[in-house]
């Protein structure tokens, strides 16, 4: 029998606000602390947390710096950050893939 | 930013559709449209005084003198010279421009493939219209003082290649990239329009002995490209405004 789908879901990425993380990462290459608390809504102490995760699976990469006065913190993804990012989606799709067949009526086989 | 929260839900239908949601929203935070249309406006607009007043330069030699009598076999080398630079100088600054808004906004900016696209055409302009200078695929007088009305007769390939060697061209083909890196339909579409204008346009032929005859050439492109940066400045979305 086929693995199911739900045992390639990695629990690190399989959470809502670190999924949200790694897709905006994804498409902006490289993102700052503030759009992601912004765009996420979240406090600045519960989106650290869930950078601290992420960056010790080594899925994203952050960088601190200033820019003028300000202290800016940049995050990006890593290559690791980008084949989980994919494998998440595609568990995901295969997932709901699963749902809707197993929702369709079998035909009448009498 | 859009005021729309994060579903709060754990079904993968539900993290998908946030995915695709949360992706959208990086999109439309990177745009810029209305930057680059109304620096080639500009370029467009500043060539009028450059193709009615520089000097001709015969660098490529096609000049030639009779007494009190000079004819030149191809366009005033210093236009293209004017095109070439002004195009490299417009994707520095959309390239700056987009560096900024990235850092202003807080997210990586996707304009490296355009800025590389527009530049590369921009240098395949210059080099295919210094090549049609020596190889012209339009019939030459066999006497360049005659008067005599010629008719050309000019083919699909003989335009196509012209109309590839014009700024109108390598703008519109760069800005079908930008619409692509950005995923906007709303700018995929505005090119398709401007491009068809430009090749309507490409085959009208200008008979005119006014110092002004290339004017619409010049005007209709530029007015077009202002069209565009006013309407994608003020109908860009809240989310990209605010940002």
């Amino acid at each position: 029998m086929a693995d199911h789908p739900a045992n390639g879901l990695d629990d690190v990425v399989h959470q809502r606000v670190r999924l949200g993380i790694m897709a905006i990462a994804h498409q902006a290459r490289q993102v700052e602390f503030g759009f992601l608390r912004t765009t996420l809504q979240l406090t600045a102490g519960n989106l650290g947390q869930h950078l601290t995760v992420l960056e010790k699976a080594e899925l994203i990469q952050i960088e601190k710096g200033y820019e003028g006065k300000r202290p800016r913190t940049w995050v990006t993804l890593t290559a690791a950050g980008q084949v989980a990012l994919r494998d998440e989606i595609a568990h995901l799709k295969q997932l709901i893939q699963q749902v809707e067949q197993a929702e369709t009526p079998p035909t009448a086989d009498r | 930013m859009t005021d729309e929260p994060v579903p709060h839900t754990d079904s993968p239908h539900e993290m998908l559709s946030a995915v695709r949601a949360l992706t959208r929203r990086v999109r439309v935070a990177q745009r810029g449209t209305w930057f680059p249309l109304l620096v080639f406006a500009t370029i467009t607009l500043v060539a009028v005084p450059v193709y009615r007043y520089a000097p001709y330069l015969d660098v490529f030699g096609t000049c030639r003198s009779r007494p009190q009598h000079t004819v030149c076999m191809a366009p005033n080398p210093v236009e293209l010279g004017y095109q070439t630079v002004a195009l490299l100088l417009a994707y520095a600054a959309i390239a700056a421009f987009y560096v900024r808004q990235s850092r202003r906004r807080g997210v990586g900016t996707p304009i490296r493939p355009y800025v590389v696209v527009g530049v590369a055409l921009a240098v395949l302009m210059t080099a295919v219209s210094i090549w049609l200078t020596f190889h012209p695929l339009l019939p030459q007088p066999a006497d360049p003082f005659s008067t005599d009305p010629v008719q050309i007769e000019v083919g699909p390939a003989t335009w196509l290649v012209n109309g590839l060697a014009s700024p109108l061209a390598v703008i519109g083909l760069a800005l079908l990239v930008l619409a692509w890196v950005e995923r906007h339909w709303a700018l995929l579409a505005y090119t398709l329009a401007y491009l068809v204008i430009g090749m309507v346009q490409g085959n009208q032929v200008i008979h005119s002995s006014s110092p002004w005859f290339f004017l619409p050439d010049l005007l209709v492109p530029a007015a077009v490209l202002l069209l565009g940066a006013a309407a994608f400045a003020l109908f860009r979305p809240t989310a990209e405004a605010r940002a």
